[in-house]
């Protein structure tokens, strides 16, 4: 019953959900950084020092805190109201900075996933068709290869080839020209914005700042999908089923349906793990390209030791991805039917 | 009924297909190819069964699907024709061997689970096949599926037909791919062991029910197997291969009484020596010794995670003598491995007792039965998969020492090459991985494990279920011999009754987790008391012409299939497929009542003398 | 993040695979180019994972110069490629008076070859280290949660999973910053977030050899549970752990690197090859790209190396 399913699947994620929010707030406070200095600076007042660390609320016990955090305390709002905190270091709430970067992050990481699959998905199919032949050396080779290099460093060489020396891609200075206006923001999606305001020039424009990293997000994870759909095609090929289909007297259209069924539905969930990754790699592209995304905005509140901002990334970005996984637990699920025991 | 064949078979004007020089290779890793078919000749007469044996890996499932024009990818097939309604199939176009596929040649394979795609419901599958040879709706196929379904005997077909593959059971599904295989009325009908795995009662039925459909449509059929039993019984004619080609054809008649080649010999030889000599066990020789093992009541239920409760074995009850050899035989979720486990605290009973030598050993923890296994030993189904498999020969043997002897290494050196000859293995072999030997040898290893510390009693859970015949033949021998040089008793537990009417003295009957009847393999195997046992010894497929099943009269078989071992009857398991149940049956519980004879039964009316019995059979001697 | 190869998931690894279904790696086209390219690409591999270890172990002797000193008055000088030839003929004849920069300076005048052959006693200590205690953490933790499924092992699971759903980057990038920037913080960080992997591969693997029937034997035979555990479970269960690590050192490297390369890892002046990619990033945009290429193609060739190795020892014992 894919009903039931759904819904142990649910209460796993709010679960797990609970046990981050917990783990990100104990483990902050457990370590050693002190983040009233890193405000007040060094040569601060023992009053001064004082005053702000009441201001940061961190003189109470560590479960006062979290109780106020998550909003179950009448004096502050939390995390049930949607209420992320303040930035210690802009003193903005941490939810619309947060709001304003993450679109920036999400927008690249799906289109490098949606390029990636593009190109990997012929490869893979190519490679399964032939095993030992050429495509299927080259790809293992390629999988090897871009699996191992460092996202960044790849992000500056494009940057090099392209800007520098081809003068075809425009300076890595953000997603749009700096010169011009942007487009209003309304998805917090700048391509989906400039459409949404019919602005085709502006449309143009943005997709060649994304362009570089985006090629960078997909090279990166480009050898690995690659792998699966040849894995998953090559076993769907040899199994019994495909044998006995033949042997029906299918035609080879139906059959070629019944391979790509059983080839791309245990990709769905590694879908999942590859958008994790890629998430997690967007952080140094976008510092390559200055995007000024979640992943800058969490350097900047790491390095400034900002509770509330680290806490409020580090929630949002892991619960995109458990919702993400959801999403695609339950698209396996209505697609294998064997999983939903 | 029976279509009228020439000597050999070969080269008729009229055959169904006519295979000639067949070769078949597929790609080694370092390069190169492996001949798995080499110049494999045959042909089928129309209507005429004929049967394809071979161990393992000889090409028979490759030579039965070249037929066709398939392969297993990466294979390719390299040269030879397949001549069918006057044309080589492998020299037409794909498609046109798409139509005739499924249309007039048909294929069963050996796991049916696996043979459908596991994301698309049954109905629409069946629907799909149907539509690639008949034009017609969506709606249209998908009621002939449901048409199917019910022809094959399936309960609420509507529904059914939305399952997907694994929420049926295997011998649902095998079923329905006979439906679909044998609905267009094919002129040939491929089986690749299509009743492997499948249980004694369910496998005959199955291959009675192919039979007919076959007969009464006039498909040829051609059936793999490794199985001299079905051999005997369904087939007219035989071929055997080996490594690749066929060593011998002949009608199955002269196959059994005078095999030609030294391969055939082989395979047949537990059947020849039985005609021949007299070495099979006799109840006489057991001594009356104290017992050994004595079971009482024996009990083992499973609780499962939704609350339901599986009941194994039910207040199992019997004793064993020294040397003696005892058979455990019964189908799936009969508990007889359940109750081999129990034996040797390889699971832990819910209920009962159990002695050995008089000692109570039900009471021990595990920590305090650990000795003991020195004197209580097991041999598994699957040698290789009971072995470390990164430990040589000798390190499989020597734990045994380790563990439960004080022998220094040198000692230890020569007791290993000692059991190793004892086995019938050369010394030589001692550095070797159990991966490079054989299935036969490593089986072998295994017994010599199991009787390295001399232990009194070896349980021996299917020993040779996962060999081939020529190899069965050898290790039962060897069984026997070690049982009376050493003095070891057996439970020997196997759905195989051939193996089991050689090698034992008593033979214990079970069913659903009960034992219905006990008693010595003369009483058993000749007047079978209760009606399961009656059933299975019948539905058993013994490979003696003599009693060939289908020029037989149809015998009554049990309906329906066997129940789920959770919810049980109050009255007598049997009764909701027993031919002679009657109103008190499905009421009252039975319990084993012993008859005139010293066996004992679980059956009011066995016990009352109210059963027809079984024909008289001329297997014991 | 960057993935060396290895696609199986953790998902992926809990739901076991119908046995009737081959497994990647089993596939005969996979065994058979895995055979023919597999000795010249095993010992490439091989090679570079030694030449990686070697300047851990002895880079700072073998610099031409001080990585952390000024040795030139020339600050971003271009590499001497173009005059390689008849410099390489110099050095060796004696006839140069300093060693040259292979690769050029960097904008403080620090000699770059000299900081790429330092840097590996940096990161390679950190990633082997991360690498080998994860491992042999995670492995042993995994088998006990595969070999005794009680209370316990299932919470540990949980929390497992609950450090796997943190965002691999980010988490490394806040224990360390706020635990204080030293190889030893990055290693305690790294460990972290690469033991629940490991976990994860071990259980599922002891979890598929604990049905098998070889153990059923040894307890048959008269083992003790840990003696079962430990000379039977255990040896069988290491492969993929084992390649894992190999793809774990790649993997840790690049993080180290991204570390640093964010201002979040090694403190400089210490030589490390994420630092000077970030140094010498703003220089590339403009036409000197020597001071941030030659840093990643050091790194990425060594990571390729790692990658090679794990995938050849993969592909040897499926």
């Amino acid at each position: 019953m894919i009903f039931r399913f759904i819904l142990r699947r649910l209460a796993v994620f709010v679960l797990q959900l609970s046990g981050i929010t917990a783990a990100v707030f104990v483990v902050i406070r457990l370590l050693p950084a002190d983040p009233v200095a890193q405000l007040v600076g060094l040569n601060a007042s023992r009053d001064a020092y004082e005053a702000s660390k009441h201001a940061l609320g961190l003189d109470r016990p560590m479960w006062a805190q979290f109780v106020s955090f998550v909003g179950l305390d009448k004096a502050h709002d939390g995390l049930l109201e949607g209420n992320l905190g303040t930035s210690w270091v802009t003193s903005q709430p941490v939810r619309r900075e947060i709001f304003e970067s993450l679109p920036v992050t999400l927008e690249i990481v799906t289109y490098a996933l949606l390029l990636a699959f593009l190109v990997a998905l012929p490869l893979g199919l190519a490679s399964a068709r032939k095993p030992g032949g050429l495509a299927d050396r080259g790809t293992l080779l390629w999988g090897l290869f871009a699996g191992a290099q460092p996202d960044y460093w790849w992000g500056l060489l494009f940057v090099f080839v392209f800007f520098f020396l081809l003068n075809i891609a425009p300076p890595p200075m953000g997603r749009f020209d700096p010169l011009m206006t942007a487009p209003p923001a309304i998805t917090g999606f700048i391509t989906i914005d400039c459409l949404l305001a019919g602005d085709l020039g502006a449309f143009w424009i943005a997709l060649q700042y994304i362009a570089l990293p985006v090629l960078t997000l997909a090279f990166v994870v480009s050898g690995a999908i690659i792998k699966m759909v040849r894995t998953n095609t090559l076993r769907a090929l040899q199994s019994d089923y495909m044998l006995y289909a033949r042997a029906s007297g299918l035609p080879e259209r139906m059959v070629a349906r019944y391979a790509l069924r059983a080839a791309l539905t245990p990709a769905v969930t590694l879908v999942g793990i590859f958008y994790g990754v890629l998430l997690s790699s967007a952080v140094t592209v976008e510092v390559v390209f200055s995007l000024n995304g979640i992943g800058q905005y969490a350097i900047r509140s790491v390095l400034a030791f900002d509770y509330p901002a680290i806490q409020g990334t580090v929630l949002v970005v892991a619960i995109v991805s458990l919702l993400v996984y959801l999403l695609l637990d339950i698209v396996h699920a209505y697609l294998d039917p064997r999983i939903r025991t | 009924m029976n279509a009228v064949l020439p000597p050999d078979g070969l080269a008729r004007a009229d055959a169904v297909i006519a295979v000639e020089g067949l070769r078949v290779s597929f790609p080694k890793p370092e390069g190169g190819a492996l001949v798995a078919v080499r110049d494999v000749s045959l042909s089928i007469a129309p209507g005429e069964f004929v049967g394809l044996m071979g161990e393992p890996g000889c090409g028979k499932s490759t030579v039965a699907i070249a037929m066709m024009g398939l392969v297993r990818p990466p294979g390719r097939i390299e040269a030879g024709q397949v001549r069918f309604d006057g044309r080589d199939l492998l020299t037409l176009p794909e498609a046109e061997r798409a139509r005739l596929r499924g249309r007039q040649i048909g294929l069963i394979v050996q796991n049916p689970r696996t043979a459908l795609h596991p994301l698309i419901n049954v109905g629409t599958q069946i629907a799909n096949v149907y539509r690639a040879h008949n034009d017609c709706t969506r709606r249209a196929a998908w009621a002939r599926a449901i048409e199917m379904l019910e022809m094959v005997g399936i309960n609420d077909p509507a529904r059914r037909a939305r399952a997907f593959p694994h929420e049926l059971s295997t011998g649902m599904t095998q079923r329905v791919l006979i439906a679909m295989a044998l609905s267009s009325t094919p002129r040939l009908l491929i089986a690749d062991e299509p009743t492997s795995g499948l249980d004694v009662t369910i496998q005959t039925g199955f291959l009675d029910q192919m039979w007919q459909a076959a007969r009464s449509s006039g498909s040829a059929v051609l059936l793999v197997t490794q199985n001299l039993g079905i051999v005997a019984n369904y087939c007219d004619r035989v071929l055997i291969m080996r490594e690749g080609t066929v060593v011998e054809q002949a009608p199955v008649r002269r196959f059994f009484e005078a095999p030609q080649h030294a391969y055939s010999q082989r395979i047949l030889a537990l059947q020849r020596e039985e005609a021949g000599a007299d070495h099979a066990a006799r109840s006489e020789e057991i001594d009356d010794k104290a017992p050994l093992i004595e079971v009482e009541a024996l009990t083992k239920h499973f609780r499962l995670r939704n609350g339901d409760v599986v009941h194994a074995a039910d207040d199992v009850s019997f004793t064993l003598r020294p040397g003696e050899c005892m058979g455990l035989v019964g189908e799936s979720g009969s508990g007889k491995t359940t109750t081999g486990r129990c034996l040797l605290r390889l699971e832990t009973p819910t209920a009962g007792t159990l002695r050995y030598r008089g000692m109570p050993l039900s009471e021990l923890s595990d920590a305090q039965f650990r000795p003991n296994r020195a004197n209580l030993q097991i041999v598994f189904q699957d040698p290789l998969d009971s072995m470390n498999p990164r430990w040589s020969v000798a390190e499989v043997i020597e734990e045994m020492l380790s563990l439960h002897t004080d022998l220094r290494v040198e000692a230890r050196r020569h007791r290993i090459d000692e059991l190793l000859t004892l086995v019938g293995l050369s010394p030589e072999l001692r550095d070797r991985h159990p991966t490079e030997l054989s299935g036969g040898r490593q089986q072998r290893v295994a017994i010599a494990r199991a009787i390295a510390t001399n232990p009194d009693f070896i349980v021996l859970d299917e020993p040779t279920s996962a060999l081939t015949p020529e190899t069965t033949a050898e290790i039962i021998t060897l069984l026997m011999d070690l049982s009376r040089r050493l003095g070891v008793a057996y439970l020997f537990i196997s759905h195989d009754l051939t193996t089991v009417k050689y090698i034992c003295h008593r033979i214990a009957v079970m069913y659903l987790g009960q034992i219905v009847e006990i008693g010595t393999k003369e009483q058993v195997f000749g007047t079978p008391a209760h009606p399961y046992t009656q059933a299975l010894i019948g539905a058993h497929l013994f490979p003696d012409l003599a009693t060939r099943r289908v020029d037989r009269p149809p015998r009554p078989m049990l309906e329906g299939e066997i129940p789920s071992p959770i919810n049980l009857p109050d009255g007598c398991y049997l009764a909701s497929r027993c031919p002679q149940k009657t109103g008190r049956c499905a009421t009252e519980r039975q319990e084993l009542v012993p008859l005139a004879d010293g066996r004992q039964v679980r059956c009011w009316r066995a016990a009352a003398g109210e059963l027809t019995p079984l024909e008289e059979r001329s297997h014991t001697s | 993040m960057t993935l060396a190869g290895d696609t199986t998931t953790p998902e992926e690894m809990d739901q076991r695979v119908d046995p009737a279904v081959l497994h990647a790696g089993d596939v005969p086209g996979d065994v058979a180019r895995n055979a023919r390219r597999g000795g010249m690409l095993l010992y490439l591999g091989i090679f570079i994972i030694a030449l990686s270890m070697l300047l851990a172990a002895f880079g700072p002797e073998l610099a031409p110069y001080d990585p952390t000193a000024a040795s030139s008055d020339i600050s971003m000088a271009p590499p001497a490629l173009a005059d390689m030839p008849h410099l390489l003929f110099d050095s060796i004849t004696g006839r140069l008076h300093a060693p040259f920069h292979w690769m050029g300076t960097d904008q403080s005048g620090l000699d770059v070859f000299s900081r790429i052959i330092t840097a590996p006693r940096t990161d390679m200590t950190i990633a082997l280290s991360a690498a080998v205690l994860s491992c042999i953490i995670g492995t042993l933790l995994g088998l006990l949660a595969g070999y005794e499924r009680n209370v316990a092992t299932e919470s540990l699971m949980r929390v497992s999973d609950v450090l796997q759903a943190f965002p691999v980057f980010i988490t490394a990038m806040m224990l360390v910053a706020l635990a204080g920037r030293s190889s030893f913080n990055i290693v305690i960080a790294l460990v972290l977030v690469y033991t629940p992997i490991f976990v994860r591969l071990t259980r599922a693997e002891v979890m598929g050899q604990v049905p098998r029937t070889y153990v059923e034997a040894a307890r048959a035979a008269g083992n003790r549970p840990i003696a079962i555990a430990c000379r039977h479970v255990l040896p069988n269960s290491l492969v993929p752990s084992i390649v894992q690590s190999s793809a774990t050192v790649g993997f840790a490297i690049i993080l180290t690197a991204g570390l640093s390369f964010v201002g979040a890892g090694v403190r400089p002046p210490t030589p490390e090859w994420g630092l000077m990619i970030s140094q010498g990033a703003p220089q590339l945009i403009l036409g000197q790209w020597w001071c941030s290429v030659f840093p990643g193609l050091a790194m990425s060739i060594v990571v390729f190396g790692y990658a090679v190795v794990g995938h050849s020892f993969e592909a040897r014992f499926r």
